[in-house]
C-alpha cells in the first residue's frame, strides 16, 4: 500500500525537520515531524500510519499551497497540526480503515487563509475509532471546510469530534463542517461537532447525521437483480466515493478505491 | 407465463390483497386499472417480492414454477422486472456501474458470460435510444437530479437492458407530459415480442392509447372486479367507477 501510493507519486522522503518548497514528499515511518513549507511553495505530502503514535507539525508560509493524503490502516495514533499563512492553502484528504486514533488541528493564522477536509472512516468487525477534525480562525477573512463521512459494521465503533474555534478577530470567518454517518447492524458512531465562536461578523454552518442505509434503494436495486450484498456495497461506495475521487493529492484515486473496497468487502 | 390464483396478502395486519386471479400468457399486454387506494401497487410489489408485504394465502406460477418461493432479486433474474412508481435516487451510484452489474447478473442466470466493456457500451448506447434517453444521463447517478419524465424514461431504458420475459409498470405514466408519455409507450411497445408480456398498472386511459392492452383489468378493494378489453379502459375514462363498483357492491 505505501510503496504502490510512494513509487506512483514518486514520492521522496521527508526529513525530520526542515523547511521544503516543492515536490511529493512522504513520511516514511510514523515520527514526530517538524516541517515549514517555503512562502509561495508548492507542496504534496503522503501520510501514510504505520503502527505507532506521533505528532506532525507544519507551518505553511505566505503564499504557499500545501496537499496533503492521509491514509490510516494501522493501529496508530497521529496527530498533524498545521499552522496557514496570510493568502496559503492547505487541502486534505485523510482516508481511515482501522482502530486508530486520528487528529487533525488547522490554524488558520494569516488573512485570507484557506483550509478543506475531506475525510472518510470506514470501519468494521471490532474496530475502535476516532477521529478529531479541529479548526481554529485566528485571522479574519478566514475559510474552512470539513466534510467527514463514516461508515461502522460489525461491532464497531467510530467516534468523530470536531471544533470549530473562531478568535475574536477573526471576522467574517467563512466556515462549514459536515459528518454524515452510516451505520449497519452493530456498528455504532458516536458524533460531536462543537462550535465556539468569539466574533460577530461570521459563517459557520454545521451538521452532523448518523442514519442506517436507504433500504428503498437497496430493494430497487435487488429488483435490478442485484443481490442484497451488492446493493449495500455499491450504496457505501456511493456514499463515500466522492471523498476519494476529489482526493487532495491527484494521480492515486485508484489505489485508494481498491483500498476502500477491500475494506467494504468486510461490511 | 404469469397465473395468479387467489392471491392475498398483507402489510402489518391489514389485509390490502383479497384474493386475485389473473392469468397473463406471452405476447399478451394487461392493463390494470382502478381507484386509488385499490391496490394496484401492491399487487406489482407482491409479485416482484417486496417483503414489506406477506402474502397469508394464494399461489402465484411464474415459468412454471412457484414464484413465491424465490426473493427480490432471484425474481428479478428469472425474468420479471418491476417499474417503479416513484424510481429511487441513489446518491453517489452511476447508472452505468449499476446497469453493469444488474446486466451480468441476470446473464449470470442465463447462463451467458459478462458482457465486455466495448459490448457494455454499445448496448447501453442502443437501448438509450429506444426511450430517447440522453446518454449523458448514464454517467451521472442513479436518477439523481433526474427530472420526472427522465426517471420514467430511465425505467423503462432498465428495462431494455435487462430484457425481462413479464414487465410490471406500475403508474409508469403518472405525471408525464404528453411527450415523455409518447416516448416512454413507445419504447414499451417496440419491446415487445411474442415470448414477452407486460402488465401496465395506471390511473388514466391515455396511456392505453400508445399501448393497446389485450386485456382491462378492474381492481377494487383488493379484488379484480371485472375484465375486458381495450374498449373498457375508454368507458372508465368517461363514465368513471362507480357503476362499475355499484354492480360490485350489489352482488
Amino acid at each position: 500500500m505505501k510503496e504502490r501510493l510512494n513509487s506512483t507519486l514518486q514520492a521522496q522522503p521527508l526529513p525530520a525537520s526542515g523547511r521544503i518548497g516543492s515536490g511529493v514528499w512522504y513520511v516514511e515511518t510514523l515520527a514526530d515531524r517538524d516541517i515549514t513549507v517555503d512562502a509561495g511553495g508548492d507542496v504534496r505530502m503522503l501520510i501514510v500510519d504505520g503502527d505507532a503514535a506521533a505528532e506532525i507539525n507544519i507551518d505553511v508560509e505566505s503564499g504557499a499551497k500545501l496537499s496533503i493524503l492521509h491514509v490510516v490502516n494501522h493501529k496508530s495514533a497521529a496527530t498533524v497540526n498545521i499552522a496557514i499563512a496570510e493568502v496559503s492553502e492547505c487541502r486534505m484528504t485523510q482516508v481511515v480503515c482501522s482502530s486508530s486514533d486520528t487528529r487533525v488541528v488547522a490554524s488558520l493564522v494569516g488573512r485570507d487563509a484557506r483550509f478543506e477536509l475531506g475525510g472518510v472512516f470506514v470501519l468494521t468487525d471490532d474496530n475502535q475509532t476516532s477521529v478529531t477534525a479541529d479548526v481554529n480562525h485566528i485571522s479574519p477573512d478566514c475559510r474552512s471546510r470539513i466534510m467527514v463521512k463514516g461508515v461502522a459494521s460489525g461491532k464497531s465503533h467510530g467516534r468523530f469530534s470536531g471544533l470549530v474555534y473562531v478568535a475574536p478577530d477573526a471576522q467574517r470567518t467563512d466556515s462549514e463542517q459536515t459528518n454524515r454517518n452510516v451505520t449497519i447492524g452493530e456498528g455504532h458512531i458516536e458524533t460531536l461537532p462543537q462550535l465556539e465562536i468569539y466574533a460577530d461578523d461570521v459563517k459557520c454552518s454545521h451538521g452532523a447525521t448518523v442514519g442506517q442505509m436507504d433500504s428503498e434503494a437497496i430493494l430497487y436495486m435487488r429488483q435490478r437483480g442485484l443481490s442484497l450484498a451488492d446493493a449495500k456495497r455499491l450504496q457505501i461506495e456511493g456514499f463515500v466515493d466522492d471523498i476519494v475521487l476529489h482526493s487532495a493529492v491527484e494521480g492515486v484515486q485508484d489505489i485508494l478505491t481498491e483500498m476502500l473496497a477491500e475494506k467494504l468487502s468486510k461490511l | 407465463m404469469l397465473k395468479v390464483e387467489n392471491l392475498h396478502a398483507s402489510v402489518g395486519d391489514k389485509e390490502i390483497l383479497k384474493g386475485i386471479n389473473l392469468t397473463v400468457k406471452a405476447g399478451e399486454v394487461h392493463a390494470i386499472m382502478g381507484p386509488n387506494g385499490s391496490g394496484k401497487s401492491t399487487l406489482a410489489s407482491v409479485l416482484a417480492g417486496n417483503e414489506k408485504f406477506t402474502v397469508t394465502a394464494g399461489s402465484v406460477e411464474f415459468e412454471g414454477e412457484d414464484l413465491l418461493q424465490y426473493n427480490i432479486e432471484e425474481r428479478s433474474r428469472k425474468g420479471l422486472f418491476l417499474g417503479f412508481q416513484y424510481p429511487v435516487e441513489i446518491p453517489g451510484v452511476t447508472m452505468a456501474n449499476f446497469m453493469k452489474i444488474a446486466v451480468n447478473e441476470q446473464r449470470k442466470a442465463r447462463g451467458l458470460e459478462p458482457l465486455t466493456a466495448a459490448e457494455y457500451l454499445r448496448m447501453m448506447k442502443e437501448k438509450s435510444a429506444i426511450v430517447e434517453l440522453d446518454s449523458k444521463l448514464t454517467s451521472r447517478a442513479v436518477n439523481e437530479g433526474f427530472s420526472g419524465g427522465e426517471k420514467k424514461k430511465n425505467e423503462i431504458f432498465q428495462m431494455a437492458m435487462l430484457d425481462p420475459k413479464l414487465a410490471i409498470l406500475d403508474e409508469t405514466d403518472s405525471g408525464l407530459d404528453i411527450d415523455a408519455l409518447r416516448i416512454v409507450a413507445t419504447g414499451v411497445t417496440r419491446l415487445k415480442r411474442e415470448d414477452n408480456a407486460t402488465v401496465v398498472i395506471t390511473h388514466y386511459q391515455r396511456l392505453l392509447d400508445y399501448i393497446v392492452p389485450d386485456y382491462v383489468h378492474v381492481l377494487y378493494k383488493g379484488r379484480i372486479i371485472y375484465t375486458g378489453d381495450k374498449t373498457l379502459a375508454l368507458k372508465l375514462e368517461k363514465e368513471g367507477y362507480d357503476w362499475l363498483i355499484n354492480d360490485y357492491k350489489e352482488e
